[in-house]
């Protein structure tokens, strides 16, 4: 029998058959994930927020918007798959990612541009530190340890090939324009400790 | 200043918004996916955000305050179109009338940026992100759902064939449209027909769906005079149940 719940988890439980019933396990109905970058102010560099589940490119960064952006500060985001984005080793302590990445060997066709992002701390966010034009993501790499580096540690590189990313346009910066004003999103805006010691005082 | 041309006007865009807001924020942990009941609970936050913003101009219009406003009607008083009260039904239909109405309330805000009543103009202005938004979400899934398998079209085109004549409700004209016209207010109800059903036909043109000819629908009109369906009542119930309990709470 089908159970109706209003609680849908209760409702995703298997149905109950049979033991003839002896099938093929069906692969899960999620979608792909995206990568997440966020620009919390204009001026500031984006930096890796987290991802979604989407079907698509477009829906990516409609989804991104409201569940990574929806409290605090937001001035752009821009997305892309989680399969376009290449990734280094990872080092610790004195050994900056860049000495290890190999020379990128001679070029394979045309060059494109990459968006280069950095770990400068492990445990944190990916940063972005700027654009290069490269023919592989490897040569990509060892192009921003040339040109991006700016005498800083990184533990750990991210490259991505620019065209496959959907950036917020010019017209859209206004998507965040009220966004400062949305406190009531704030955890901290409902002063909860304030109001349970007036309510243990009054008592 | 025809202030009570520009009270009708404020209460039917403010209580459309309040109800449509009340009915999306039922998604709220059922969305069909994470990040989307995420996006669709936001919008339903936005749209109450944007109708306490109205009440607030009727306040200071000398209308009573905000809260009293909303919580103290009854389904009679209540000026919004009956399109926004209808039940959620399953997701199909919810993000068609998310489609039609935050088009038509996009543009409506739009044309009020032009509006003579300077603090109108200034919310239409502040608030075009929120819409832009809105419509780029909504034109985005009926992009994608509106052309992808039989089932999402069959069902996409059932949700749109019920909605429209509610959909056509509204712009249900005012006793004042004339007036809203003349003294730029407002650029009335027609001229917002005309241009949502061009937006949405451009939209609709790039899916397999079909809006059905509005020349044969009759529009869904009684919601502005307080003519409303046995739906709306029991949400009134449901989201003054706290206020009636106690005025002062606050949470």
């Amino acid at each position: 029998m089908k159970v109706v719940s209003l609680d849908p988890r209760v409702n995703r439980l298997p149905e109950i058959s049979g033991i003839d019933s002896i099938s093929r396990k069906a692969p899960l109905d999620q979608f792909g994930t995206y990568e997440v970058f966020v620009q919390p102010k204009e001026g500031k560099p984006f930096q890796h927020e987290g991802i979604v589940h989407a079907p698509n490119l477009e829906l990516a960064f409609l989804l991104a918007k409201e569940t990574l952006t929806r409290r605090f500060m937001c001035s752009s985001i821009f997305v892309t798959d989680t399969r376009n984005v290449f990734v280094s080793p990872t080092t610790e302590n004195d050994q900056n990612v860049y000495d290890l990445i190999p020379s990128a060997g001679p070029a394979q066709g045309n060059a494109r541009p990459y968006e280069i992002f950095h770990l400068f701390k492990r445990g944190k966010q990916h940063v972005h530190a700027g654009q290069v034009a490269a023919t592989s993501p490897q040569e990509a790499m060892w192009i921003g340890g040339q040109s991006l580096r700016a005498g800083k540690m990184i533990y750990n590189v991210w490259a991505a090939p620019t065209d496959t990313f959907r950036f917020t346009r010019d017209e859209e910066r206004d998507l965040w324009l009220t966004l400062p004003e949305k406190k009531f999103r704030d955890a901290a805006a409902y002063k909860a400790g304030d109001k349970l010691k007036t309510f243990l005082e009054k008592k | 200043m025809n202030t009570a041309a520009l009270k009708e006007l404020l209460y039917k865009m403010a209580d459309d918004q309040l109800i449509l807001g009340h009915r999306n924020s039922e998604w709220t942990g059922f969305g069909p996916l994470l990040e989307e009941d995420i996006a669709f609970s936001s919008m339903a936050q936005d749209k109450v955000g944007q109708s306490y913003a109205l009440y607030q101009l009727l306040h200071a219009l000398g209308e009573q305050a905000p809260d009293t406003v909303a919580f103290t009607r009854n389904a009679p008083q209540f000026h919004n179109c009956q399109f926004v009260e209808l039940p959620n039904e399953e997701y199909d239909f919810s993000l068609i009338r998310h489609f039609l109405f935050d088009t038509a309330e996009a543009v409506r805000f739009d044309m009020l940026t032009q509006s003579r009543y300077e603090p109108l103009a200034q919310l239409a202005k502040k608030i075009r992100g929120e819409l832009r938004y809105h419509t780029l979400h909504a034109n985005t899934w009926i992009r994608q759902l509106g052309s992808a398998t039989e089932e999402s079209i069959s069902r996409l085109q059932a949700a749109l064939d019920k909605a429209f004549p509610f959909a056509l409700g509204i712009f249900e004209p005012s006793p004042f449209e004339d007036q809203l016209i003349e003294e730029q207010l407002f650029a009335g109800e027609q001229a917002l027909r005309l241009r949502w059903l061009e937006r949405v036909q451009t939209i609709l043109a790039e899916t397999s769906l079909h809006l059905p000819d509005v020349t044969l629908t009759t529009p869904e009109f009684g919601g502005r005079n307080g003519h409303h369906t046995e739906h709306l009542q029991p949400l009134l119930d449901e989201m003054s149940a706290v206020f009636r309990i106690d005025p002062t709470a606050e949470w």
